[in-house]
């Protein structure tokens, strides 16, 4: 199932969207992208993914968070495992946590910009996994 | 100082004047003579005596008189009264008007000079009193003046200072340690500090300073922050000791950093801001390399040219980011100085709309130039100039919609030489135009995504203008375009 699996990518620079794209798409995923968080809801009503990799700052310093919250609280998609990226790092003051009380990550992991190819694809199919698990 | 020995005799018989000098001048003393009173005191208005001896009955002015004219001039002469027989009584009463003592006529020599002796040892105590009184007040006053000198000196000093005693007690402040640390009541020193005003911190830190008994030199630094208004001051206390090393109180000195707080502040926030901006495209590139090292791209060497031209480019950009930095450095840094020459501004346009021209056929734009061919010549600097144009107009062929125009104005006013580069493009939205001119501000959104640029092009443009006494405008409307106006003041030729 791993191998046709959906996977979102919602980030504003082009670049990480079409590298990240190149590396899941040559993995047998099927990537569809959206460059806003607008965009990207609109896109995980429409087609539904199994994964999210989610971009935090977009046109909005925190465009992902928002997004996100909004995923989350969906009954309808928020099952859907979502992975933050982001090159913020702690230099602007934002704590980053995996925890459950943590009120910013209401995501399922979190990486730094750049992901190394590897990395990715461990993530996503650990996401996947842990999704299908669930589902069962 | 020498010893006394200046006498004068003042007496109306001849055998007692010659009698007593003769005596006295054995005697190894200094003597003047005078027969009356009148001309006695004539001498001592004159010369300074240590010792006179006066008969009482004299014609003219009188013995008790004369004690009294003299005592005015020196109170401390000593006098010698010579009295006949039957007037012992009034010689009394002359010792009782001042007079050191006196003798019974006939007297004999030896009786004279004991006597004489006597009163002139009186008459160096009384003279060495004097001098040690008058050394003394001079001390005083010299004290006085030192302590008005050391007020006047830390009363001109930006820095406050603080001066409290081992039981906390203010002894000493200056006017910007009152100002600072907005104490009341100080014209009533003495008190504890705690009485003049919010003074917690201080009072800690004094306990500790004066706890520290040890002879050893101590400071003590320490930042209070004091609110409403905002204050940041770095107190730092010494102990005051004496000559001996017993610890008598404490100096504090207060240094308002607010300010330093402030750019402190500024500073770290541009570093993070700047880390950011330098942070992302690296970020791309590392993974674009990332990528193509991966081998995700195979044996596709097209691919892997593309991934990597787009790491290119990332690096490009990054390179561009760096050099606006170095120009914004420069310029705050006050650097470079500007090379101000005669400038026919418009000539720069035309030479920068030449240079751009590739860029702009590419999205098919079209240049109308408006600008009058005989403008006044501005000061400037030739390559602030053309970085400023080179900004703009870059800006109105990037954010132009392809078969656009960019059109180049001038006109003159009064004070200004005012250029205008307007573009058929994407425009701002009212609430974007405050912010334009900000470091690392762009407009951010769907239409702009795919243009690249520092941030800071705009940001250059401003300290530019303004190092030049200028000012830049900008006028602008979504979807129709923007025009940025730059007034150059310039010199009205005198005729």
């Amino acid at each position: 199932m791993t191998a046709k699996a959906k996977i979102l990518l919602v980030d504003d620079d082009l670049d990480f969207l079409e590298m990240h794209k190149a590396v899941l798409a040559k993995h047998g995923y099927e990537v569809i992208t959206a460059t806003s968080g607008r965009e990207g809801l609109e896109r995980v009503r429409t087609d539904l993914p199994d994964v999210i990799i989610l971009d935090l700052m977009m046109e909005k310093h925190d465009a992902g968070f928002s997004f996100s919250r909004q995923i989350k609280m969906d009954p309808l998609f928020k099952k859907i495992p979502i992975l933050m990226v982001t090159s913020v790092a702690e230099a602007t003051g934002y704590h980053f946590t995996l925890q459950e009380d943590g009120y910013w990550m209401k995501t399922d992991d979190f990486l730094d910009k750049p992901v190394r190819p590897d990395v990715l694809l461990e993530r996503v199919a650990l996401l996947l996994k842990k999704k299908t698990g669930e589902a069962s | 100082m020498n010893r006394p020995g200046e006498i004068l005799v003042v007496d109306d018989e001849l055998g007692i004047r010659e009698g007593c000098k003769r005596a006295l001048v054995r005697g190894g003393y200094a003597v003047d003579l005078a027969e009356d009173g009148a001309v006695g005191l004539e001498k001592v208005q004159q010369k300074q005596y240590d010792l006179i001896l006066m008969d009482l009955m004299m014609p003219g002015i009188g013995g008790l008189d004369l004690i009294k004219k003299v005592h005015d001039l020196d109170p401390e002469i000593i006098i010698v009264v010579i009295t006949g027989y039957a007037t012992i009584e009034t010689a009394v009463e002359a010792t009782k008007r001042g007079a050191y003592d006196y003798l019974p006529k006939p007297f004999a020599p030896e009786t004279l000079m004991v006597l004489v002796k006597r009163g002139l040892e009186k008459r160096e105590l009384r003279l060495e009193a004097q001098r040690l009184h008058d050394e003394r007040e001079q001390r005083l006053l010299e004290l006085a003046g030192e302590k008005s000198r050391l007020r006047t000196i830390i009363g001109c000093m930006a820095d406050g200072v603080l001066v409290a005693n081992l039981e906390h007690q203010l002894v000493l402040w200056n006017a910007a340690a009152v100002k600072m640390l907005r104490l009341s009541g100080v014209d009533e020193p003495g008190r504890p500090l705690a009485s003049y005003g919010k003074t917690e911190s201080i009072s800690e830190a004094l306990k500790d300073i004066l706890a520290s008994k040890d002879s050893g030199l101590a400071i003590l630094s320490k930042e209070i922050r004091l609110e409403d208004p905002e204050l940041v001051l770095m107190a730092q206390l010494a102990p005051v000791r004496d000559e001996g090393g017993t610890l008598l109180g404490a100096v504090t000195v207060l240094r308002d950093i607010t300010q330093l707080k402030e750019i402190d502040k500024i500073k770290s926030q541009f570093v993070s801001m700047v880390a950011h901006e330098l942070r992302a495209p690296l970020a791309a590139i590392e993974g674009w390399l990332d990528v193509v090292l991966s081998g995700a791209a195979e044996d596709d060497e097209a691919k892997k040219a593309a991934w990597l031209e787009r790491a290119k480019e990332r690096a490009h950009s990054l390179l561009a980011l760096v050099n606006d930095l170095l120009v914004i450095n420069k310029i705050e840094a006050g650097k470079v100085a500007l090379k101000m020459e005669s400038v026919q501004v418009a000539d720069i346009i035309r030479k920068i709309v030449e240079f751009l021209k590739p860029e702009a056929d590419r999205k098919a734009l079209t240049f109308v130039d408006t600008m009058p061919a005989a403008l006044p010549t501005v000061q400037a600097d030739v390559q602030d100039m053309e970085k400023l144009f080179t900004n703009l107009i870059s800006n109105a062929i990037k954010y132009n919609v392809d078969k656009g125009t960019v059109t180049l104005e001038a006109s003159v006013d009064a004070q200004y030489v005012v250029f205008r580069v307007k573009d058929t493009g994407l425009g701002m939205a009212p609430e974007q135009l405050p912010r334009i001119f900000d470091d690392f501000f762009r407009v951010d959104d769907k239409r702009t995504s795919k243009i690249s640029g520092t941030g800071l092009g705009l940001t250059i443009a401003k300290k530019i203008v303004d190092s030049h006494f200028g000012r830049i405008e900008v006028q602008s409307a979504i979807d129709k375009g923007s025009a940025f106006s730059i007034y150059l003041p310039y010199q009205k030729r005198t005729k």
